[in-house]
């Protein structure tokens, strides 16, 4: 079986007793407990100011347990990439900001788009899936 | 005053992929001032299906800024011991899907706290589940 896991570590000592939380997960197809996310799409892009770009270009089958990780890897902390899902903003990636999210690809406008601000800003991303519809060339 | 987010990502779906080894530290917009107010861990048990806010923006007691940097860990940590890898909770952000957390998934996310934003919770059953989750902000 084809296995993928994510694990986190979150650490704070902005409360009285410092806090750490360690969490992994084992990605699994959608609703299952024995077979493995089985697909991926790594990449690592230039994204100049200003227009917006889809991330994935291949969108996932919709509602699927996919997962995807996007990193900021700009080492200007004042440059950050703004992330869009179907015209709703979520979230701004500053230099060295990375999130990952379990991703539902619901409809043909749920993809994820980012835009990038301050100047060219490098990220890193990659999905985890159970399947895509490849575009016949 | 620092919180810092470590990831660890291995696989073995892509020959020759080495897997992802990231941290970051949660800082103020634009700058490198650690980020500096949180809800603290809280957690949250849902036993019916329909949408719930995990975070209501304009409710928070200290206003969050608006459309800066705050970022919201959140993971499905079942019920009781109990993991279910079967049973997710659609997490959702002013109504719009993001995507659903299976038993034992975790995502951290960039919020963006507009008071119109809040943050959503959806179970696809009635069986209890438990989301724990945090949000880190600056505050306004």
């Amino acid at each position: 079986m084809a296995t993928t896991t994510a694990a986190v570590t979150l650490t704070s000592d902005l409360l009285s007793a410092p806090m750490s939380i360690s969490a992994t997960t084992t990605c699994m197809k959608a609703g299952t407990t024995a077979d493995g996310l089985d697909q991926m799409e790594y990449g690592y892009v230039d994204i100049a100011s200003g227009t917006a770009y889809d991330i994935i270009g291949n969108t996932p089958t919709a509602s699927k347990a996919s997962k995807l990780y996007v990193k900021n890897h700009s080492t200007d902390e004042t440059y950050y990439v703004s992330v869009v899902l179907d015209a709703q903003a979520i979230g701004k990636l500053y230099g060295g900001d990375w999130m990952f999210i379990p991703a539902d690809f619901h409809d043909g406008n749920a993809d994820i788009e980012i835009t990038a601000t301050g100047g060219t800003n490098k990220i890193c991303y990659a999905l985890f899936h159970e399947g895509t519809t490849l575009v016949a060339s | 005053m620092a919180t810092t987010a470590t990831i660890n990502i291995s696989s073995n779906i892509a020959p020759g992929f080495s897997g992802i080894q990231e941290s970051m530290t949660l800082t103020q917009a634009g700058t490198i001032t650690d980020i500096d107010s949180t809800t603290g861990l809280q957690i949250r048990k849902l036993s019916a299906t329909g949408a719930v806010d995990l975070v209501t923006m304009a409710n928070e007691l200290v206003e969050p800024k608006d459309s800066v940097a705050a970022k919201m860990y959140i993971r499905n940590i079942g019920y009781k011991g109990v993991i279910d890898k079967s049973i997710g909770v659609t997490i959702g952000v002013n109504a719009e899907p993001i995507g659903k957390l299976y038993g034992g998934d975790w995502m951290m996310l960039p919020l963006t706290c507009i008071d119109a934003d809040d943050v959503t919770a959806n179970p696809e059953t009635d069986d209890t589940v438990v989301l724990e989750y945090v949000l880190y902000y600056e505050e306004n």
